[in-house]
């Protein structure tokens, strides 16, 4: 028993492990709620909502009146829950960055590559995400609401999107790294 | 009420395996590009077998039907992918990690992160009309999963992706099928 709790509270687990703990949730999502893991989606209702709060006009589209329209949907549930479940494994390592002096800009490979200066990372965090999102639009999901739950029920589009995925992947890691790769 | 709370649940499980596996770090997604560290993919691989495995079962003993399939486009798919993967590397996360990342108090996640995600995801609707219409009508078979399209038994298929991904992470941790990290 002490064991187990030894290994709860490691900072990192066997791959394997946190894997399988995935893959019964993503079953659970199905058994319980007939609904797949995601996380994009839940971005575009929030927006959705946010949206037709300040530019109705500009919002009153398509998209945003049928296809994710602006509600507080069963995946932006998941992704609050999502938030927590990261602040609960950090709280039990003891890795939390709440209030550190390293909470803005915390990893020492980005700082060795890019440097210590906290606008560089935040500027790459903004156009990466907006980059993440848009092209998750395009794939119909990301590598939760995709990759994850559509691999899971064997669909070719997670694979095809896995591989695309990986390909540019490394392309873009050995430009950013360059010697360094 | 009670679906709200099986979601918000399932989001903590979600993230908590996320943390443990360490995707809420940089360096972890990136080194997977990399070639230097795989546990992106030990991850994905492992939670797709037992998820795959789970589902095919509970459909064949007729307790679940399938919620709605992810439909394959394939220009759309692949094109979708390879953009993704460019943020992903930029990055080193994905819309998942980084609320996971985001409840950890990482500051670069929970703001520009998440800024991100709203600004990319109003861009997205935005331009939906003009840009998904047309990329999702070349090439798209639908939502079909790979046991129908190809014909093949779905107990032979599960079996047939869990043993080439044992294989793989045989390759990857016995025989060492990964770059060594020089940087």
């Amino acid at each position: 028993m002490s064991s187990i709790i030894a290994y709860i509270r490691r900072d990192e687990w066997s791959p394997y492990v946190a894997g399988i703990l995935l893959g019964i949730v993503g079953v659970m999502a199905v058994w319980l709620s007939d609904s797949l893991l995601g996380a994009s989606g839940a971005f575009e209702n929030v927006v959705g909502i946010i949206g037709k709060a300040i530019a109705p006009d500009v919002f009153n589209n398509m998209y945003f009146n049928f296809i994710m329209p602006p509600e507080i949907s069963w995946g932006v549930i998941l992704l609050v829950g999502i938030f927590f479940g990261g602040m609960l494994g950090a709280a039990t390592s003891g890795t939390l960055k709440w209030g550190k002096r390293d909470a803005a800009n915390s990893d020492e490979q980005w700082k060795q590559i890019f440097g210590r200066q906290t606008w560089k990372r935040w500027a790459v965090a903004f156009v990466g995400a907006i980059i993440l999102e848009y092209a998750a639009g395009i794939a119909g999901g990301c590598t939760s609401g995709l990759a994850i739950s559509g691999g899971m029920l064997l669909a070719p589009a997670a694979f095809l999107f896995i591989a695309g995925m990986f390909a540019s992947g490394i392309v873009t890691a050995m430009l950013v790294y360059r010697r360094r790769y | 009420m009670s679906t709200y709370i099986i979601a918000l649940f399932l989001g903590v499980f979600f993230g908590f395996a996320l943390n443990k596996a360490g995707l809420t770090k940089y360096h972890k997604i990136v080194n997977v590009f990399r070639l230097t560290d795989l546990a992106v993919l030990k991850f994905m691989m492992t939670a797709l077998i037992v998820s795959m495995s789970g589902l095919y079962l509970l459909r064949g003993l007729g307790l679940i039907t399938f919620p709605n399939v992810p439909a394959t486009y394939i220009a759309g798919n692949v094109i979708g992918g390879l953009i993704f993967g460019v943020g992903m590397a930029l990055s080193g996360f994905c819309p998942g990690t980084c609320a996971a990342g985001s409840g950890e108090g990482k500051l670069d996640y929970l703001i520009p992160g998440v800024l991100g995600f709203l600004v990319g995801a109003a861009l997205y609707g935005l331009t939906y009309p003009q840009v998904f219409p047309a990329i999702s009508a070349i090439a798209n078979v639908g939502n079909v999963v790979i046991p129908d399209l190809w014909n093949l038994s779905p107990f032979f298929t599960v079996v047939l992706f869990a043993v080439l991904s044992i294989f793989l992470f045989y390759l990857i941790d016995r025989a060492g099928l990964h770059r060594k990290d020089r940087a």
